[in-house]
């Protein structure tokens, strides 16, 4: 069983973002979406999620699936600790106790431990955005978006973050949908990896990756002749 | 750090030396008690007044008054704010009751309110009205900034309607309620003591102050005065150390 997006259509004003557009996502693994900024990616992700009504077109298998979501920014309760935060997505139908734990495992997960009680604005911008991938984790989704949560951070940061990341999915394989326009980002993470074009978009390549995430060494001739695909495609 | 604070305390202290100079110095100038009395004097005057039978009756009245006001209008004010805050259409309608409210002399509101109220609620009265707009526009304030993205991501997650009022609003507002809070009691209080000292409770800071201007016992007016601050200064306080309670997450 598959996501498919099927002759979805969406324009602003006068632009026309998407026409007839059409896509498939594999459940269990992660698919990245590389774009030009500003392009309608994070439309595409909004539609996914429900923020924004397409004008026509369909979403097939999308619903009722449960949806987490990690924004460009981490989007934290200031008035909440790192546990706090996570706790307050969890559905209050469990008990406190259930909650809690389920909040720490993550926070240990995302190498927060000893910062359960922080506030956000006690934290760096990484460690915030840390907080943000274990609270949709935390999270009993079916599906994760992510929206460029790497932006803007350092490169070394970048790749301690997507190695947290690599180890928490491995350990629940959740249907990820991760749009960035970082290529090393895609090669790192993604099972499948789509390019995307101008207004209205279509799809430029789509390249598959079957090397496990953890054992992957973007800098070997395999990654370079695929980062060189994706290069040209985005420069289309 | 601690210089820094420690030096802007000294310069603080002698703030209030050089006004003590100054009355001193103006005392010694006109020479009579009548006119102005000197600081020493009225400081002890002003010591004596908490030994006066009736101290804790006057200065209790006057608290009474100032809280009973605050209370309503801190209701009034967040209710009306959060409606205003998330209805556009209501928001349209108080304005203007606001702008009235705020530009209206306090003088004729009092003038209004002897001819309609009794002298003991003529000051809560005032009160209510001169602390209304200030915690209302600042609520409404608080609400429109709450973070739009905070109560997307609230939504996504499917939290409750009830939770993200409580959790993701309430705590947002907050501040703005204490800062509104702030201002109102600062005026409030000058507002409950015009209001006595116009409509003569029989108890009342307000109420001894005009007897003792009546009699020209200036030091009286003065000590009583000094006792009008001190108030002021301590619910100020209490508002400020309810809001390092309550806000703990700015830092």
């Amino acid at each position: 069983m598959g996501l498919q997006i099927k002759g979805l259509s969406k324009s602003f004003d006068d632009l026309l973002l998407f026409s007839n557009f059409n896509m498939d996502f594999a459940e269990g693994s992660i698919t990245c979406i590389l774009g030009p900024s500003g392009g309608g990616k994070t439309t595409l992700l909004n539609m996914i999620a429900g923020l924004v009504k397409p004008d026509s077109g369909s979403m097939l298998g999308f619903n009722g699936k449960v949806l987490s979501y990690i924004f460009q920014d981490p989007r934290l309760l200031p008035w909440k600790t790192v546990r706090g935060n996570i706790e307050f997505v969890l559905p209050h139908s469990e008990p406190h106790s259930q909650r809690e734990s389920i909040a720490n495992s993550l926070i240990k997960l995302v190498e927060l431990n000893g910062f359960a009680n922080y506030y956000p604005s006690q934290l760096s911008g990484g460690m915030r955005q840390r907080v943000s991938i274990a609270r949709a984790f935390a999270y009993p989704s079916d599906l994760i978006l992510m929206d460029e949560p790497l932006k803007g951070l350092d490169v070394k940061l970048k790749m301690s973050l997507l190695r947290s990341f690599i180890k928490i999915w491995q350990g629940d394989k959740r249907t990820v949908i991760f749009v960035t326009h970082d290529v090393d980002e895609a090669l790192m993470l993604g099972d499948s990896i789509v390019v995307l074009g101008n207004q209205p978009i279509d799809i430029k390549a789509r390249v598959s990756i079957d090397i496990k995430k953890h054992l992957r060494d973007i800098g070997s001739d395999y990654f370079k002749n695929l980062r060189g695909i994706l290069h040209n495609a985005l420069n289309d | 750090m601690k210089i820094f604070t420690s030096r802007y305390k000294l310069i603080s202290v002698s703030a209030v030396v050089f006004m003590l100079l100054l009355w001193k110095g103006l005392a010694l100038y006109f020479n009579s008690d009548f006119i102005l009395p000197h600081p020493e004097g009225t400081l002890v005057r002003t010591i004596s007044l908490f030994g006066e039978s009736q101290f804790l009756l006057i200065v209790g009245a006057t608290i009474l008054r100032g809280v009973l006001g605050f209370i309503i209008s801190l209701v009034f004010g967040v209710v009306f704010g959060i409606l205003a805050g998330v209805s556009r259409d209501f928001n349209a309608f108080l304005k203007p009751i606001l702008v009235v409210l705020r530009s209206t002399p306090v003088i004729a509101i009092i003038l209004l309110a002897l001819i309609w109220l009794n002298a003991n609620s003529v000051p809560v009265f005032i009160a209510i009205l001169t602390m209304f707009p200030f915690i209302c526009t600042n609520t409404i304030d608080g609400i429109r900034s709450v973070d739009k993205q905070l109560v997307e991501m609230a939504w996504i997650y499917k939290v409750g309607r009830f939770r993200i009022a409580k959790e993701v609003y309430l705590p947002a507002i907050m501040p703005f309620i204490i800062s509104g809070a702030s201002s109102a009691m600062g005026i409030g209080w000058r507002a409950i003591i015009i209001g006595e000292v116009l409509s003569q409770p029989r108890y009342g800071i307000g109420t001894v102050m005009q007897s003792a201007q009546t009699f020209l016992n200036v030091d009286a007016v003065i000590a009583w005065t000094i006792i009008a601050v001190l108030l002021s200064y301590v619910f100020e306080r209490i508002i400020r150390l309810t809001e390092k309670r309550i806000v703990v997450w700015r830092d």
